[in-house]
């Protein structure tokens, strides 16, 4: 989500964001800091720290303390893909080897146990019950979300409501807590806090969807893995539950996964140009339209600051995303 | 075990609930909550003039915390590229489970609004992730060195709470109450299993002198601490009469803590 108004807009802060973001993961075990250290350099969006920083600029803006949430998420984030690699056995993350391919899984698990510590030890700095209340309840259904998406790989009945709860945790429940941390670090009255929250979490469930599109649409260079992956594990997302309405694609797939073990390039190129024929990702954006529709109608509610006017262009910028 | 103040048994039925979980609890084994841990956590906290709330609160959430990072521990060191669908989950379920233990400890905390606790909390992950680290690429030069760096993962979460609630004095104690039971804990495993996964690290680097002369210098080792623990156990002071009748009586009157008994066993 490389906007760059937006970031040009929010340079300064953002740098001394990434600063602190190194300074915090300096561990004393040298492999543990390279490694903590590698991932921080294989960039990121920084999207979290983003969303923190524009929350704050409708409260009382104190650089040090947005600093110190925004850290917090982004470390939490971090974590969680450096544990998310070993689920997956990933082997690239951004292009760059993951900790578990260039260490092994026992030396990414500490490594993301040491940076979620990190985080929560900035986090405590800021004294506000409410923060705590959300941040913590989030972690916990990020987890539960990726226990559920693990409880639901290919189970071909399940339902739209059950991804669109499964991408509320994985992905929009983390964006909305950012901005509402940010807003609460800021003294950002309480109703405006939870506007900048719904807007996160649209933005959030938007952004995901078109993740899980691209997942089919985009080349397996622009991806960093192989087109169809998240199929390929098992995860059926939003294009394949809209696609399964379709007989023809429904009988392949079906066929395909009756022994995911030896599923075959062949089986995924035609399940693929199958899914393309359909109306799935079309109406897969339509979805991920109405998330954005709903957000910018909470930024019309917003005070009329530079900072509404960025959250109305990331959000449109989400929108024009295609592969 | 038995403890004056809040009720041992309750307390572990009180943390099995917390981390009770349908799914999980299907498909990988249910955490091992330490008891002898949980004994002297229980034995600090009811010594403080906590509310009782808080006594609860501070047990659970160290105790969630040692759960996670055990559970961690049990992450495959390397996938295999053969690595069935049952095993896979399994490694998949135990990475998560160990972050839901870790969140369930800061959500518990945050709801009662401890900052300080959490923050106690997490410098203690920190610093024993900085010392598995150690252990995992055996950073040290001799055997005493690299049970040192055993004594800290086992114990540095528990000195870390006593030391917040202001109990100081039996830092010492607990620090090799804890790692002389993880040192009998692994001998045991090598006696049942053949193998014994913390020894097993020291014995690959050194392995001139061989796996038997290395549990002969742990025996001797474990029977230079449990006599120091007992020393320091009568001098404890009477408010902790629970730990240290519980301490003399496993050194006097459990099986496993007699070194000669288990090899000859």
């Amino acid at each position: 989500m490389k906007i760059a108004k937006t970031y040009g807009y929010l340079k300064k802060d953002l740098d001394c964001i990434e600063v602190a973001l190194s300074n915090v993961i300096q561990a004393e075990h040298p492999v543990l800091r390279n490694a903590a250290t590698q991932l921080l350099k294989a960039g990121g969006k920084r999207i979290r720290p983003v969303f923190v920083l524009l929350s704050g600029q409708f409260g009382n803006y104190d650089l040090e303390r947005m600093k110190t949430v925004a850290v917090s998420l982004e470390l939490i984030h971090m974590a969680t893909l450096v544990h998310d690699d070993v689920i997956d056995d990933a082997e690239l993350r951004r292009g760059k080897p993951t900790i578990r391919q260039l260490y092994d899984n026992r030396v990414a698990m500490y490594a993301g146990d040491y940076i979620l510590a990190r985080s929560l030890e900035s986090i405590t700095m800021l004294r506000k019950p409410k923060a705590h209340h959300v941040l913590s309840k989030t972690i916990v259904e990020v987890c539960i979300g990726e226990i559920e998406q693990i409880k639901d790989k290919y189970d071909w009945n399940q339902h739209l409501r059950d991804y669109l709860r499964r991408i509320k945790r994985k992905t929009a429940l983390l964006i909305a807590t950012s901005c509402k941390l940010g807003a609460i670090a800021a003294d950002v009255p309480e109703a405006l806090a939870d506007k900048l929250y719904k807007y996160g979490y649209y933005i959030g469930m938007s952004y995901q969807i078109i993740d899980d599109i691209f997942d089919f649409t985009a080349s397996a260079s622009e991806l960093g893995k192989p087109v169809g992956n998240d199929l390929l594990q098992g995860n059926i997302t939003l294009p394949v539950l809209l696609a399964m309405k379709d007989r023809e694609f429904c009988r392949l797939l079906k066929n395909a996964f009756s022994n995911p073990d030896i599923l075959s390039e062949t089986h995924m190129h035609d399940l693929l140009a199958k899914l393309k024929e359909t109306d799935a990702i079309q109406c897969s954006y339509e979805l991920s339209d109405h998330y954005l529709e709903k957000a910018l109608k909470i930024v019309e509610q917003l005070p009329n600051n530079k900072a509404k006017h960025m959250l109305k262009d990331i959000a449109k910028y989400i929108g024009k995303r295609r592969s | 075990m038995n403890t004056t103040g809040m009720e041992f048994a309750h307390i572990k039925e009180l943390i099995k609930d917390k981390i009770q979980h349908t799914y999980l609890d299907k498909y990988i084994k249910k955490p091992i909550i330490d008891e002898e841990k949980l004994f002297v956590l229980l034995s600090v906290m009811n010594h403080t003039t906590l509310t009782e709330s808080k006594k609860r609160d501070y047990i659970i959430t160290t105790m969630l915390v040692q759960i996670a990072l055990d559970t961690h521990d049990l992450v495959v060191k390397t996938s295999n590229s053969d690595e069935g669908k049952q095993q896979k989950q399994e490694k998949q379920l135990t990475v998560l489970a160990g972050d839901y233990y870790s969140g369930l400890y800061y959500a518990l905390l945050a709801e009662a609004g401890d900052f300080d606790m959490i923050h106690v909390l997490a410098s203690a992950i920190k610093e024993i992730n900085e010392y598995k680290m150690k252990l995992y690429y055996l950073e040290a030069e001799s055997l005493e060195v690299f049970l040192q760096i055993v004594r800290k993962v086992e114990s540095l979460l528990f000195v870390h709470t006593a030391k917040f609630v202001k109990e100081v004095a039996v830092k010492n104690l607990i620090e090799e109450w804890l790692l002389v039971n993880r040192l009998i804990h692994e001998k045991q495993q090598f006696y049942v299993k053949g193998y014994s996964p913390l020894l097993d690290i020291w014995s690959h680097q050194n392995d001139s002198e061989g796996y038997a002369a290395l549990i002969k210098n742990v025996d001797s080792i474990i029977n230079k601490l449990l006599g120091t623990i007992e020393k320091s156990a009568m001098e404890l002071p009477d408010y902790y009469r629970d730990l240290k009748m519980h301490i003399i009586n496993r050194i006097n009157g459990d099986p496993t803590m007699d070194t000669i008994h288990v090899e000859e066993g």
